[in-house]
């Protein structure tokens, strides 16, 4: 196992005023940071909470969030002795894990469910998407005071970038602002696909030199780039400015390895393989994230989909599950196929549950009180079901988890301890998740 | 979780604290008498608050003295100072605090280091004893402790099975909840003490918030007398608040450990005043230069700057405070200021003893404000022939050579429409009206129609959206409500969206006023017109807004204003005229604002858009300034862009000294700004001389014309266009992504561009050399000539061929690829 270096950043951090530190303060300024704020980092960094790494369990992350709130009971979490009207119309299949039951709409899932830990019991306080959302993609409640960071840039402030790789990348877009920088600098924002994996004649815009751009010349442009860029440089510092810097090494590092191009390459899968993926969003995104992260990518963000069924909740289940099944499954066989599956770790989540009871026109309405998510590898364990439901899925029974805990616990899987404190606007050492702990059940 | 509150009145605390301070103060000054041979003199002295007006006979108010030196700096003299009634009589004072012995009028006279300052005060009814007040002394408490605030009771569902109105926002609710909600539960008015109330909120039982208010406390002793009484509820009938202060004003503290101390006084309806420094929540914004203690006592700790705030019932009001070392030298810069801007700037550095840079070079500024007026950059002629004027007020001249080209309109007509959301809707907005609005918006602003007429023009506007193209704006959003927080947000800066649902947390605005607001567009009528794609608005006349929670249908106000006559009138014509007027205080500030962040880099309250009390302006008297000469101008921005780009502010180096690196809110030096995306793209079509087709306009129509928000190419989507979704000034996104590095390196912009314009192979053909061609591409992009260094290692790469068009076009691509073109400097 390749072991984790610490970003250059973070060398800087303890000792003095470096330019890096510097840029990472100015870099906060869109958000207001103000004189008071500059001098306030420079004392309060000695103050910083800090921790070491740890020993990582997950070299890598794939993210698959599906946005507007899926039924847990039309998933993972199935109630079929519960009355018509809580269960809905959907029935339950048994798993290859002996007590593990998930709705009839996951036939393929159910025959991984012994690699998977299914999370029943995930609750928070949030029935607005936005909110929700933003709970998921942090592990923050949203504050109107500070702009929190998503998981996939806090990892990429934490480890940088890996094999010329950008270390987050979102499938096909940054799915919602809150998978964003926050208060940290936009130098740790994701690299966006930009193009659907799914459609026809996929291509990453830019990753090639132009046609005629031989060796020579790129060779002379870069040359010529720093020729010119040395006499700004020395006259202007600014967060910006560095912020553009390191966005250009990135490129040319991510331009000049083939092998790192390649990994946008998706047409260089087997097409039998890309079939069995499933050749749709689903399918096509989780395939593209399994390379990505096989190539070097930390953490990959992808959504599918829209769940949020107010009405007619069995037939949108039925239409748009199949796809996420059939990919979902594949991608945890063929992470473990290729011994990745103990190095990457797969989360499922959505924003939050819909209501026990069905509405009257067939749907279920937000409910943030109880939903399911499920994680696979990384050092999580396998084959489990943790927490539960009461009778009607109305609320957590056993082991209720907040976003905080997810969060801490999926950190602490990539060997990051999440009470370690980043600097924020208005002077304030903030922890990667506040008052999170471990669920040490949930790891192997 | 909130800190426990006791009781430490004026009378307990005061006195030890503000001899420790005494001694503090007399340590620091002699330390800098010895240090510096000139102490600055003291220059004058305040004594707050000015009025002071007791009308009870447990009726209070502390008292601060705050002497001023020269150089700005003040120090708190409440204990050093000479402090007498003039008519010992009439009130007494003792420990900082005035109190009532009989009625009349007289003052309170300060005397300190030669300087004098007094302050008037009224005592009335000082042998009437009041009783304890549910909205006056009950309600505060549930404030201060912290009670009602969202983590606790104040959450939408309550707390352990209680709730409390959201700090307090529905008084009648919280007084039925506490005494009648659950009978003979919370409240025992036979043994006020054994309340639920007061056991929970002393910590006498299990209360998951623990001990809140001390047994004996103040707070402690006002639930148990207003239990005692019976527990009777005066909402509605008692005064209510109507303006809060907090005192000083502004501080600049020098030496750390240097402590002042903060007094809130609020003053009511009925024109009483009272000292509520133990009742509002006093707060700092930042911890690390003053930490602030329960009784309102600064100790200034490292450099920087910072905000006191206190709120008390629905105000909320804020103090600026500066905090700087004690041994620093610092000499004010002698530069004569351009005009009021230079001034007023220079009174804030000055202060913060920052020097700022010197002005930029006339390439530099050449090129800036070409960008920022004209979103261009300056041709190789106009390049050369400013550089050769000799005129001493040649940058004056540039300015308003820029000033009257069109171009100068048409970004500020892109500014308007992005702000405006102009872009097709499916089923809504069809392109066609879009099309019409944004050009009767293009057109406004270039015949410099002033801009509260254009304001006053869309919004009380009633018609076709084919007639009359600016009634588009109550189609691009149809929600009530919505409309209102719009308005609020576009044309005044105020962000009320959080008082839909329960009293503004950070700011004063009150579900009364949301709802009170939004009433103006209750009653927009619509219907489609001859051709579908046309859509009349027009005034109902009929339509209400009622108050979620009182259920009361709300009378329009205006926010912070009056309630004025609507009968039989279109209520958005009456709000509009409102808005327009001279009057108004938040328009004028809010587009100056506007105005001068595109030019500065940053707003004086930034966001732009999120004008409030605790997101105060880093310059509260330039903000105001540049807000009245804004109306002084008629509305006229153009003047005040004049203003601005004259100052020597605006003109400034990006170069920064050791005292001003830090500044990022105070322009002492020019900020490094991206370009937007649009001027961007328009200044890579212009040098490479291409054109750009974009939907619905003609081949060669630049980036800024672009009507619809729908209408996007990869390179402004990927350079942070505005999507136009939202009024927020977040919309446009200057900040760099990986996805742009890339694009400029490797994408078509550039790459197509450079060869399909043949900029290089014709100034070849035309006969210059490799050198003046590198020389002309250089001034084309960067406004200067490469320097000798540049130069050699540049034409090292071309090498000697006589006609190296492959090698002047890298050259050409790094020049456009460097930060120095991406970036207005």
């Amino acid at each position: 196992m390749a072991c984790y270096r610490v970003h250059p950043i973070h060398r800087t951090l303890t000792s003095g005023l470096s330019r890096r530190d510097f840029l990472t303060v100015g870099a906060v300024a869109g958000l207001g940071l103000s004189l008071s704020d500059f001098f306030a980092i420079r004392s309060a960094q000695a103050e910083q909470k800090h921790y070491d790494f740890v020993e990582p369990t997950a070299q890598s992350v794939i993210q698959i969030f599906l946005p507007g709130g899926m039924s847990a009971q039309e998933s993972f979490d199935p109630k079929p002795y519960a009355p018509i009207e809580y269960r809905g119309e959907l029935g339950s299949i048994n798993t290859n894990v002996d007590g593990i039951v998930f709705s009839e709409t996951l036939p393929q899932t159910a025959q991984v469910a012994d690699k998977l830990t299914v999370i029943r019991s995930m609750t928070h306080g949030e029935a607005a998407h936005e909110r929700g959302t933003h709970n998921m993609f942090t592990g923050y409640r949203p504050s109107p005071a500070i702009v929190f960071p998503s998981m996939g840039s806090i990892v990429s402030h934490e480890y940088g970038p890996r094999k010329n790789l950008p270390p987050y990348v979102c499938i096909p877009n940054q799915p919602n602002e809150y998978a964003g920088t926050g208060y940290l600098s936009s130098s740790f924002a994701p690299f966006s696909l930009g193009a659907d994996p799914a459609a026809g004649g996929f291509t990453v815009r830019d990753l090639a030199r132009g046609a005629d751009i031989d060796d020579t010349r790129f060779a002379r442009r870069r040359s010529a780039l720093e020729a010119v860029n040395d006499y700004f440089s020395q006259k202007v510092k600014a967060d910006a400015v560095g912020a553009m810097d390191t966005f250009y090494e990135r490129a040319f590092s991510l331009i000049e390895s083939k092998e790192a191009r390649e990994a946008f390459n998706i047409d260089a899968e087997d097409a039998k393989l890309r079939d069995e993926y499933g050749r749709n969003e689903a399918g096509q995104r989780m395939l593209m994230a399994r390379r990505l992260v096989e190539a070097g990518v930390r953490f990959v963000t992808l959504t599918y989909g829209g769940w949020d069924h107010h009405a007619n909740v069995t037939q949108a289940m039925r239409g748009q599950m199949p796809a996420f099944d059939q990919a979902f499954a594949r991608l945890v066989r063929d992470l473990d196929e290729r011994g990745l599956l103990d190095t990457t770790m797969v989360i499922v989540s959505t924003e939050f549950g819909r209501t026990p009871k069905v509405n009257n026109q067939a749907g279920r309405d937000h409910w943030p009180k109880v939903f399911s998510a499920v994680l696979a590898g990384g050092g999580v364990k396998r084959g489990i079901a943790y927490g539960a439901t009461d009778a009607t899925a109305n609320e957590p029974d056993i082991n209720p988890i907040g976003p905080e805990d997810l969060a801490t616990t999926i950190y602490r899987c990539l060997g990051i301890i999440a009470d370690k404190e980043l600097m924020a606007p208005g002077d304030r050492p903030i922890e990667i998740v506040k008052g999170g702990a471990v669920r040490q059940d949930l790891l192997a | 979780m909130h800190e426990p509150i006791r009781l430490k009145g004026p009378l307990q605390t005061s006195a030890p604290l503000h001899l420790a301070k005494g001694v503090l103060s007399v340590v620091l000054l002699f330390a800098s008498t010895s240090a510096r041979a000139e102490e600055p003199a003291w220059t004058s002295l305040v004594l707050y608050p000015p009025e002071i007006s007791l009308s009870n006979s447990a009726d209070y108010q502390g008292v601060v003295v705050v002497a001023t030196r020269a150089d700005g700096v003040t120090l708190d003299v409440t204990a050093e100072a000479e402090l007498s009634v003039a008519e010992g009589s009439l009130a007494i004072f003792e420990s900082a605090t005035v109190r009532p012995l009989a009625d009349g009028e007289t003052s309170l006279v300060a005397k300190y280091a030669g300087l004098e300052a007094s302050s008037k005060i009224v005592v009335a009814h000082a042998a009437d004893q009041r009783p304890v007040s549910y909205m006056l002394d009950v309600m505060p408490v549930f404030a201060r402790a912290g009670c009602n605030s969202g983590s606790c009771h104040g959450a939408a569902r309550g707390k352990d099975g209680f709730r409390l109105s959201l700090f307090g926002f529905d008084p009648s609710g919280d007084h039925y909840r506490i005494t009648r909600e659950q009978a003979t539960r919370r409240i025992n008015l036979a043994v006020p003490n054994d309340s639920l109330l007061v056991e929970k909120a002393s910590g006498a039982v299990q209360h998951t918030g623990g001990k809140c208010i001390e047994p004996g406390s103040k707070y402690y002793d006002f639930l148990s007398r207003w239990l005692a009484d019976g527990a009777p509820s005066d909402a509605g009938s008692a005064p209510a608040v109507s303006k809060l202060a907090i005192y000083p004003p502004a501080a600049v503290m020098q030496g750390e450990g240097t402590t002042q101390r903060f007094i809130a006084v609020a003053t009511y309806s009925d024109g009483t005043t009272r000292d509520v420094s133990d009742l509002a929540r006093i707060a700092t914004n930042n911890e690390n230069s003053t930490p602030i203690d329960e009784s309102g006592l600064v100790t200034a700790g490292v450099r920087g700057e910072s905000f006191i705030t206190a709120r008390f019932d629905v105000h909320t009001v804020g103090s600026q405070v500066l905090t700087l070392p004690s041994d620093l030298q610092f000499t004010a810069s002698d530069e004569v200021p351009a005009n009021y801007i230079d001034t007023l700037v220079a009174n804030k550095l000055n202060k913060l003893r920052i020097q700022p840079s010197p002005l930029c070079s006339d390439e530099e500024f050449l090129r800036r404000v070409t960008l920022d007026i004209v979103g261009l950059l300056p041709t190789v002629e106009e390049y050369h022939a400013f550089l050769a004027d000799e005129a001493p007020d040649k940058r004056a001249k540039k300015i308003d050579q820029l000033l009257a080209k069109k171009e100068f309109s048409e970004i500020w007509a892109m500014k308007w429409a992005e702000l405006l959301m102009v872009k097709t809707v499916a089923n809504r907005v069809e392109y066609k009206p879009m099309f019409l609005y944004a050009s009767w918006l293009a057109n406004q602003i270039a015949d410099n129609v002033p801009i509260n007429e254009i304001v006053r023009n869309i919004l009380g506007s009633t018609g076709g959206t084919f007639s009359v193209p600016a009634t588009n704006f109550y189609q691009l959003e149809p929600d009530t409500q919505k409309t209102a927080e719009n308005v609020a947000q576009t044309f005044l800066g105020l962000r009320i969206q959080c008082a839909q649902c329960h009293n503004h947390i950070f700011d004063r605005w009150t579900m009364d006023d949301y709802y009170g607001f939004t009433a103006f567009f209750a009653q927009i009528g619509r219907k489609t017109g001859e051709d579908y794609r046309e859509t009349i608005v027009f005034n109902s006349g009929g339509g209400e807004t009622k108050h979620p929670v009182t259920g009361q249908v709300m009378a329009p106000k205006f926010l912070g204003g009056e309630t004025p006559d609507v009968a039989g009138k279109d209520r958005r014509q009456v709000l509009a005229d409102w808005i327009a007027s001279p009057e108004n205080p938040y328009f004028a500030t809010s587009v100056a604002n506007r105005v001068w962040a595109h030019y500065m880099g940053v707003g004086i309250v930034e966001p732009v858009d999120d004008i409030r009390v605790t997101n105060p302006a880093s310059n509260p008297e330039l903000f105001d300034t540049l807000g009245a000469k804004l109306v002084e101008y008629n509305y006229d921005f153009k003047q005040l862009v004049r203003d601005i780009c004259n100052s020597n502010t605006y003109q400034r180096s990006t170069e920064v000294n050791e005292s001003n690196a830090g500044d990022l809110r105070n322009y002492s030096h020019a900020l490094v700004r991206r370009v937007q995306a649009e001027m961007l793209l328009d200044s890579i079509s212009q040098l490479t001389e291409t054109k750009d087709k974009f939907r619905g306009l003609p081949l060669g129509a630049r980036a800024i014309h672009i009507a619809d928000g729908k209408t996007s190419t990869y390179f402004l989507t990927t350079f942070g266009r505005a999507k136009r979704d939202t009024v927020c000034s977040c919309e446009v996104d200057t900040q760099p992504s990986l996805s742009q590095a890339l694009h400029l390196i490797n994408g078509e912009t550039i790459e197509g561009k450079i060869r399909q314009g043949k900029v290089i192979e014709t100034a070849l053909e035309a006969g210059k050399t490799p050198t003046e061609v590198l020389d002309e591409i250089t001034v084309r992009c960067l406004s200067r000539k490469p320097t000798d260094d540049e130069r050699n290692k540049l034409m090292a790469l071309i090498g000697e061929a006589e006609k190296p068009v492959a090698e002047l076009q890298d050259a050409f691509w790094a020049i456009l690829n460097s930060r120095e073109f991406l970036f207005n400097h």
